[in-house]
This record gives C-alpha cells, sequence and structure tokens, in this order.
C-alpha cells in the first residue's frame, strides 16, 4: 500500500471535468485507489467511481490523501499525483 | 402493516373544485409531478427481469451520451464535451448501479422508482457541500437521473397504463406532460395536493371533461392505490372509505348530472347569440388531437387555441418530425371545419426542452421559453411552420390553420419570426410541395409588457389571443400554483381588468381580430366582463361551452357592457366581486359564482 497527501491547486477544484479526467486515469489500473480529505471525519471515496469523486467537493486548497494498493500501485500513485500537481491540464 | 380488512369510517377532505361533476372509482397514487414515476410492488419473480430491464436501459443511456460526445466533439472541438462525459461516468459507476439494484432487490421496486429513491438520496448529499461550484454539479446526477427515467418511459410503460379501469389519479401535482401518458378511457377523475383553480392539473381535467379536485392537502398521504373514492369536482369534495348511504347518494347526483350533460348536447346546436342580437364565437382550447373529439360533441366554432408542445412532451425521443407534427396538425385541421384551428407554436421552456450549450435554467417560466427558444432554435421553428403550412392548404384556398406566437414581449420577436415563415414558404415554392398562402400569424397577449405595446404589435399582427391565464400571473407576480400566494391570483383584480380593456381597445382601433383563451372565457361572471369589454370571440375548455351558450343566450350586450363601464371604475378586488355577486342574479340566469374556486 502506498500513499500521498497533495493539494488541489486548481481554480475549480474537483469540478466535473477535473473529477472526469481523474477517475478515467484511475480505471486504467488494477489496484485500488481512494481518495480522501484529511480532516477528520471524511470517509475516503473510491477514485474509480465518478460520484464518490464529485462528492468529496475538494475545491481550490483542499488536501487530499491518495491511497493505492494493488499489483500496479507505484505507477498509478505516480500518474494520479502528477495529474493533479498539473492542474489537470487546466488554469 | 395495516389490516386491509378493518373497516375504515367515512372520511371527508375539502378542496378545490375544478372540473364539475362526480367520479366514483378507484385511488391511483402517482408520485411523481411528472407522472413518469408510479411505485409498484413487484412479484419476486419479476425482480431480475427488472434489473435486466434497468441495465439494459443503462447501456442505451451510455450509446446516447456517446453519440452526444462526438457530436459536440465534431462541432465544438474536444473540450466542450466534458460535461456529458461525466455524464457517462455516472452512467457508469458501478457503486450508484450496484445501489439502485440492490433497492429493487429489496424492495421489489420498479426501476423508476428505484432510481428517483437512490438519486434523491444521492442529490441530499450533495446539497451538503459548501462549495457553490461544486455543489452545483449535482444538476448532473438529475440529468442522467431523467434521461434514464425518459427511457425507461419509452420502453415498457410502468406508468399510467398500469392501472385498470375507473382510476381516480392521485398525486401531489401533475405537469402538463402527464396528459400525454393517460388513457382518458380509464382516468375517471383527479385530486391533487396542491394547486388552484388555474393550475395544470385544473386546465388538462377540464380539458378532458373530468372531475377534479385540487389543493386538497395530503391526500396523497391520506389514500392508497385500490381504495374506492369519491370526488365531487363540483364543491370540491373528496370522500374516502364511503358509507353505503354516501355511495347512493352520490350515485344519484351523478345520475342527475348525467341528464343535464344529454341535455347539453341537445343544446348543443342553438346559436351563441346574445338577446340583442350579437354572435359570439365560442371556441374550443385543446392540447391534445385525440380531444377533438370531445369538442365537437359540444359544436364549437373551430379550435381557438392548439397548445401544439404536447406533440413534444408526447413524443417519446426529442422533437417530432416534420412529418409527424404534419400529420397531426393535418388531423386537426380536417377536424375542426370552416372555422379552422389556431396552432400557437411551442411553449416549451428550460424545463422542458433543454438546448444543448445553454445554462440551466433556476427560473425556466422567466427563460429561455416559447417564442424566445423558437428564435434561438430557429432549426426547430422552421420544421414546426413547414408543417403548419403544408398542413394549413385547403381546395377552396382559405387556409384551415393559422399560426400564433407564444410569449411575445418585443415588435422584434414579430418581425423575426414573420421572415422565418416567409423564408419558409418561399423554400416550400421552390421545392414545389403543396402548402396554403397567406396564412395568418397571430400574436398571444399574456406578459403586461405585450399589453403596453399592444397597439404597435396590432399593425404587424393578424390577429390577436389574450392569454388571460399568464397575463394575470404576470400583471399581479403571482405564481398561480404555489398555494402561499395562490390566493392573491385574481383576473377580477383591477389591473388585470384594465389591461385586457387596453388590450381590447388596441384591437378595435386597428381592426384586428381578438379572441380570449384563458380560463377567464370560461367562468360565467368574467365572461360577462369581457363581452362587456367589447370582445366577442372566445376560447375555453370545450366542456365550458353548453354553460357559457347558455349565459350569452340569457344576456343582453348593453347590459353587459354596463356592467364592464362600472366594474372598470372599482379600485380592489374584493370591490369587484362584491359587485358581480350583485349583478349576476339581474343578469337574469343562476350563475352566481364570481371566479375564485
Amino acid at each position: 500500500m502506498r500513499q500521498t497527501e497533495l493539494h488541489i491547486t486548481n481554480r475549480l477544484g474537483l469540478h466535473a471535468r477535473a473529477a472526469a479526467r481523474l477517475v478515467r486515469l484511475a480505471n486504467q489500473f488494477q489496484s485500488q485507489i481512494w481518495l480522501a480529505r484529511t480532516e477528520v471525519g471524511h470517509q475516503p471515496a473510491d477514485a474509480k467511481s465518478i460520484f464518490g469523486v464529485l462528492l468529496l467537493a475538494a475545491s481550490q486548497g483542499t488536501l487530499v490523501r491518495i491511497t493505492v494498493e494493488g499489483p500496479d500501485e507505484e505507477q498509478a500513485l505516480l500518474s494520479i499525483s502528477r495529474l493533479i500537481e498539473e492542474k489537470f491540464g487546466e488554469d | 402493516m395495516r389490516n386491509p380488512r378493518k373497516k375504515h369510517d367515512e372520511l371527508r377532505v375539502e378542496g378545490i373544485g375544478v372540473c364539475q361533476g362526480v367520479s366514483i372509482g378507484r385511488a391511483f397514487l402517482v408520485d411523481d409531478p411528472q407522472g413518469r414515476i408510479v411505485r409498484l410492488f413487484l412479484p419476486h419473480e419479476q425482480i431480475e427481469s427488472e434489473i435486466r430491464r434497468f441495465r439494459a436501459v443503462v447501456q442505451v443511456a451510455q450509446r446516447q451520451v456517446e453519440e452526444a460526445i462526438d457530436r459536440m466533439r465534431t462541432a465544438l472541438g474536444a473540450d466542450r464535451a466534458y460535461i456529458l462525459e461525466a455524464h457517462l461516468l455516472l452512467l457508469q459507476d458501478r457503486g450508484i448501479g450496484k445501489q439502485i439494484e440492490d433497492f429493487i432487490r429489496e424492495n421489489n421496486a420498479n426501476a423508476e422508482w428505484a432510481i428517483k429513491d437512490v438519486t434523491s438520496h444521492l442529490l441530499e448529499l450533495y446539497a451538503r457541500i459548501t462549495d457553490d461550484y461544486l455543489r452545483e454539479r449535482g444538476s448532473d446526477v438529475v440529468d442522467v437521473s431523467q434521461r434514464l427515467i425518459k427511457i425507461l418511459s419509452g420502453t415498457k410503460n410502468y406508468d399510467l397504463n398500469e392501472m385498470a379501469d375507473g382510476a381516480i389519479i392521485i398525486a401531489d401535482d401533475l405537469l402538463p406532460s402527464v396528459a400525454a401518458d393517460l388513457d382518458p378511457h380509464r382516468v375517471i377523475g383527479f385530486v391533487t395536493n396542491a394547486g388552484g383553480w388555474a393550475s395544470h392539473t385544473s386546465i388538462m381535467a377540464r380539458s378532458l371533461n373530468l372531475p377534479a379536485v385540487v389543493g386538497a392537502r395530503n391526500i396523497t398521504s391520506m389514500v392508497r392505490s385500490g381504495e374506492t373514492l369519491i370526488i365531487d369536482g363540483t364543491t370540491g369534495t373528496v370522500v374516502l372509505h364511503p358509507s353505503p348511504e354516501t355511495l347512493l347518494f352520490y350515485t344519484e347526483l351523478r345520475e342527475r348530472q348525467q341528464q343535464q350533460y344529454i341535455h347539453d348536447i341537445r343544446d348543443r346546436e342553438l346559436p351563441a347569440v346574445t338577446r340583442d342580437g350579437i354572435e359570439i364565437k365560442l371556441r374550443a382550447n385543446i392540447e391534445l388531437v385525440e380531444e377533438i373529439d370531445i369538442f365537437q360533441r359540444f359544436n364549437a366554432a373551430g379550435v381557438g387555441l392548439y397548445r401544439s408542445e404536447f406533440l413534444y412532451t408526447q413524443a417519446t425521443d426529442g422533437l417530432p418530425t416534420e412529418q409527424q407534427q404534419f400529420e397531426a396538425y393535418r388531423f386537426l385541421a380536417e377536424m375542426s371545419g370552416r372555422d379552422g384551428a389556431v396552432v400557437r407554436t411551442f411553449d416549451l421552456g428550460g424545463d422542458k426542452l433543454h438546448l444543448e450549450g445553454y445554462e440551466i435554467e433556476r427560473n425556466p417560466a422567466l427563460g429561455l421559453r416559447a417564442i424566445r427558444l423558437s428564435l434561438a432554435a430557429p432549426a426547430i421553428f422552421r420544421t414546426q411552420i413547414r408543417a403548419i403550412l403544408r398542413a394549413a392548404a385547403h381546395d377552396d384556398g382559405w387556409p384551415r390553420l393559422k399560426i400564433l406566437l407564444p410569449f411575445v414581449t418585443n415588435l422584434d420577436e414579430v418581425r423575426q419570426a414573420r421572415e422565418i415563415i416567409t423564408r419558409v414558404e418561399r423554400e416550400l415554392i421552390e421545392e414545389g410541395i403543396p402548402h396554403a398562402a397567406k396564412v395568418p400569424v397571430g400574436v398571444m397577449i399574456e406578459v403586461p409588457a405585450a399589453v403596453l405595446i399592444a397597439e404597435s404589435l396590432a399593425r404587424e399582427a393578424d390577429f390577436f389571443s389574450l392569454g388571460t391565464n399568464d397575463l394575470t400571473q404576470g400583471m399581479l407576480a403571482v405564481d398561480r400554483g404555489n398555494e402561499n400566494v395562490s390566493s392573491l391570483y385574481d383576473p377580477l383584480h383591477p389591473a388585470v381588468l384594465r389591461a385586457i380593456r387596453w388590450v381590447s381597445d388596441a384591437a378595435i382601433k386597428t381592426g384586428i381580430p381578438l379572441n380570449v383563451c384563458g380560463e377567464m372565457a370560461s367562468n360565467p361572471a368574467q365572461v360577462i366582463l369581457l363581452l362587456g369589454m367589447g370582445m366577442t370571440d372566445l376560447s375555453m375548455t370545450p366542456s365550458s361551452i353548453p354553460m357559457i351558450r347558455r349565459l350569452v343566450r340569457a344576456i343582453d350586450l348593453a347590459k353587459a357592457q354596463q356592467v364592464a363601464e362600472e366594474a372598470l371604475r372599482l379600485t380592489t378586488p374584493r370591490e369587484v366581486h362584491a359587485f358581480l355577486t350583485k349583478k349576476m342574479p339581474e343578469m337574469g340566469e343562476q350563475f352566481l359564482a364570481t371566479g375564485q374556486g
């Protein structure tokens, strides 16, 4: 299992387009991937479910924890981190 | 669980009677305003096939969205399709799909109900999101669930067709589109929690001539599907668990009313002429071409208002084609006879038809609707005009149909619409397709702005049609469907009466015909005012025609003019009501009600 924490930095946050990109990317990996807000009391969301990701309601500045577990976890964590760091290709 | 054999005491609920008559039948509960979602309890052996039905619909929806994405990519570039991509991901979301399937299994529910329940739960979660932009994305969930339900209703109809004969529909409120799903031979009445005299349910009930009671608070929680109940649309009474004596009383009452109805039919050939010899045109408002049968029964002078958008709400896949529209209009033209029919072009708005590329509207009533939508999407408008012009043609050279433009607020809208109509006519000539020439183009006066510029509009319109319901709402800034303020909705408000007078004067001055097509035209006291203000052409729900015919034949127009003159000088709605209540007995007949239900 691998984990990392990242800030959502693009202006609109994890809105429909960004979430769609993230979910499509997550679905390319065999590993299970979760996304969670770091504040106490938040349930992790399945990164392969658009609904879960949208419900995170991660606006700009939110710190999210990414947890990956599975055969391709290293590559998955890297790709998803890069997508978030690159602001989903926006801004 | 309630014991089904337990004997209930008779219970009476009072609401507003909006279409006269008594119905005795079995309750059929409808759970959503569109009337598409009914809650069924499926037998065990049907559960797996229901789940397969749900999955199949998800497949269809995915295909639809994929095709839309392709179209959008081609038209607008890859960047613009992302919202639809989010929709696609929602449809592919195994978590949501599983929740819905579990719901079907655990509750023996039909797919429509399961989708509604699960998505409304999801929306509650969305509503808690604090970020405005992200919260708004709840509309994606609504969109997707509506798409699914729309496809479901087009596949196998687990909807109103499930009900037995002699059903009384019980609902919170009904949207106009529900009419599309109703089988008039099986439904015998309506009761709703919400609504008033002019709500959509009321209009629909009257157009189908079915007894109805609206504003019967909590009725949906008091009645269960299958129970026997009585509704009296004349008094606004609903009787649950009726005793044998009550049943007998209402059975006899229904019998007497049917006798009266036969009487009306007998008198239908009598001319609608006042005692001082003025002929009044009594026309029919209709929504479905199927209603033609009802309007002929009352000998209407043609159709004064055909609400064409019902063609859209009836269609299972999008807008009706030119050919589908042509066939409907052709039928309308043929059945309306020499008096012809007025086709109001689509009064569709964001609540029914959402144009790709436009924002979802918070307030569709004041949004991109009716003529605005027609001009924003000229392809839709052109198709409709082509169908009307083709269907209007008649061997004797007189067009049988007229075109009516709804929701006009600006003279430019009339000019633009006329330009398009002229272009369509030219195309038809070039293509050698038979069509009617010189089809009259009228303007609907239903917005205060149109009242104030009535004279300018009259110089470029061939006729006016006065929509008193929307005009009253607009003049008084009252939503007639909102129970908190519906008592303020009053066509007898002095502002409304003066607006009508203003329009009438403009029409008389410029010499164009003026037809009144709102609910006022079927209310005796209000009809006296309309006649007194110079209007001689009324269009109403067909079932009101016999009563208005009796009224017209009983009064002197000169007397009605006096009454109108005096009423127009009054300053509050209450004074107008009191005045008319005093005057009505003098008008020679037993037409006492002044209007408000």
